[in-house]
């Protein structure tokens, strides 16, 4: 059996309406979070987990990591029922969430670490050697007697991921992990965590809404819209559908120059070059390329794909979430 | 073992993070005396007014001000966890953070809180009682030293197990439900006198419900020499047990109720 198996999770929420004016009770509303998700994840695998807010990825690491009790379906993890048997489970995973701190927030981050060293009964010897090495590769051994309060939030994002580490887990859950980082804080999360993936076989779970994220570190993904699993397979798969369509920036030695198209193909003026959509499956590249060189001498060129966000927004949408 | 080292870990740590704020430390501190000064007061002004209370002369009404208050506080400042921050912890999904931890959940809510600013509250009943045990002439021994510890240690279970109830409340309600400070917070001011003085259904419940009764005052009028209810003296031992019951009774409800937990936020 796979290390972790989700077969026809269910999860819904009670929520009780405001009161209407002159109703005695409130009126209940059930809420399908989960309906029919099914997967299953080998160890080692890095999966990103993807969908709009509201989705349902938050209750699904919720549930896999032994908080919340579903109320239908088989889950396990390495074997266990997590909600069944917590402390056995949780012993062997770490969860960051991302807008959620699990560090003491007035004491140094090394304080905090001890304290999770005694919650975990991880051995002196063991808990030296993994926090140097951590420390390390997280860029924090200068921080280690800094109060958690005083980290910037990458800082403290690092620290999150050391103390969620310390105890060796076999699998990992990140709720959004790079929300509100910067550039270099991000790239450093996820070579970090390519590093640790490789370097100890960690299974790695991550929900995200920065596309970049899974395009870096998830080679499966998965795509999940009101409670339920619409998409499981590679972004490049997933993509393909969305990606159709090319942006070609030209700037010509003459500035009157204009390239003669077809009429289906839409050109418009940006500055001094022209910005021309097309869509390569009906109107190759190469084509597009020989009518731009006849309009006269060509000094800039630029082909681009479409940002991976609107594609994304553009699955969405047809999905209709 | 290993669950009271961390428990000792987490106080040493809360406590050292609370000093991290000297003068608001300072501050809140001297708030607390005159808040629990001003407590103290009330009797005061009961005893110099009425000289005694039933069978109670001032010296006991002192002794038992003293023992509710140091009982009470005591629970405050190393049961904050339960006492005050649980509904926080609850609505804000805080406690999702120890659920993914190989703990159980009460002992890590235990261990998130503590409240030293209480300790002159805790000072404030002391002097209680020294003074009323001055007053009323008592006569220590070994036995008496023991039953007053044991009365003290079994409060602070009653009084976390009825914060516990109010946990539990907060699981399916998500928001704090107030009424249960009438047992807490009203039973700690009924409380600070002798059961006898209430009517009727008041005895009942602080005795049969949330035996404050059999938990702090049989104990403590044996102390004074003056058993209540005219039981035998060695009761007073087995009495105060009730309060680890009543722990255990709302310790097995919450570790029900937890199954319904339901999270919040992402």
């Amino acid at each position: 059996m796979s290390y972790i198996h989700v077969l026809n999770l269910e999860k819904r929420f009670v929520i009780r309406e405001k009161r209407k004016k002159g109703a005695l009770s409130r009126e209940k509303k059930t809420v399908h979070a989960l309906q029919n998700v099914s997967f299953d994840v080998e160890r080692g695998e890095l999966l990103g987990y993807i969908g709009p807010n509201g989705a349902g990825k938050s209750t699904t690491v919720k549930i896999l990591s032994g908080i919340l009790t579903p109320e239908g379906g088989e889950v396990t993890v390495g074997g266990r029922i997590p909600w069944k048997e917590r402390k056995e489970h949780v012993r062997r995973i770490g969860v960051v969430f991302g807008q959620r701190t699990q560090l003491w927030w007035d004491v140094p981050i090394q304080d905090s670490y001890d304290l999770l060293k005694e919650i975990y009964r991880i051995p002196d010897a063991d808990y030296r050697k993994r926090l140097g090495e951590m420390a390390e590769a997280l860029q924090l051994t200068e921080l280690l007697r800094t109060p958690l309060r005083q980290l910037s939030l990458g800082q403290k994002m690092r620290a999150e991921l050391c103390g969620s580490l310390l105890h060796r887990p076999d699998l990992l859950f990140l709720d959004e992990p790079t929300i509100g980082l910067d550039a270099v804080s991000k790239l450093a999360l996820r070579d970090f965590l390519k590093w640790e993936n490789r370097q100890y076989g960690t299974t790695v779970l991550l929900t995200t809404h920065d596309m970049e994220d899974i395009v870096a570190l998830c080679p499966r993904v998965m795509v999940l819209g009101h409670g339920r699993k619409l998409f499981d397979g590679t972004l490049g798969n997933l993509l393909s559908r969305y990606d159709t369509v090319r942006t070609v920036s030209v700037r010509y030695e003459e500035t009157e120059a204009r390239p003669v198209l077809p009429e289906s193909v839409p050109v418009q003026r940006d500055g001094g070059s022209l910005v021309i959509t097309y869509a390569p499956a009906e109107f190759p590249t190469a084509e597009m390329v020989t009518l731009l060189q006849k309009a006269g001498t060509i000094r800039e060129l630029t082909v681009q794909s479409r940002n991976i966000d609107h594609l994304v927004a553009d699955m969405y949408r047809e999905m209709d979430l | 073992m290993n669950t009271i080292r961390l428990y000792l870990h987490s106080m040493r740590m809360l406590i050292r993070s609370q000093l991290q704020y000297p003068a608001s430390f300072v501050m809140q501190t001297l708030a607390q005396l005159v808040m629990q000064g001003g407590e103290m007061m009330a009797v005061i002004l009961l005893v110099n007014r009425f000289e005694r209370l039933n069978q109670w002369s001032a010296g006991d009404l002192y002794f038992f001000f003293g023992l509710m208050s140091v009982t009470f506080y005591l629970t405050e400042i190393f049961g904050r966890g339960i006492t005050g921050n649980f509904p926080f912890l609850i609505r804000t999904g805080q406690l999702d953070t120890f659920l993914v931890r190989p703990r159980g959940v009460l002992t890590q809510v235990l261990c998130s809180a503590a409240d030293p600013r209480r300790i002159t509250c805790v000072a404030v009943g002391i002097a209680a009682l020294v003074l009323g045990c001055r007053m009323s002439a008592v006569q220590w021994s070994a036995a008496k030293v023991l039953l007053m510890a044991e009365a003290i240690l079994c409060g602070c279970f009653l009084i976390l197990g009825l914060f516990i109830i109010e946990g539990i409340f907060c699981i399916y309600s998500v928001k704090s439900v107030e009424l249960v400070n009438a047992l807490t917070y009203g039973g700690r001011s009924a409380c600070e006198y002798p059961v006898d003085t209430f009517p009727g259904p008041l005895r009942i419940l602080f005795t049969a419900v949330a035996p404050f009764a059999l938990v702090l005052h049989q104990p403590g009028s044996v102390i004074l020499g003056k058993p209540l209810f005219h039981w035998p003296e060695w009761t007073a031992f087995v009495s105060p047990l009730s309060g680890f019951a009543v722990f255990g009774i709302t310790w097995l409800c919450f570790r029900r109720a937890m199954r319904f937990y339901r999270s919040s936020g992402s």
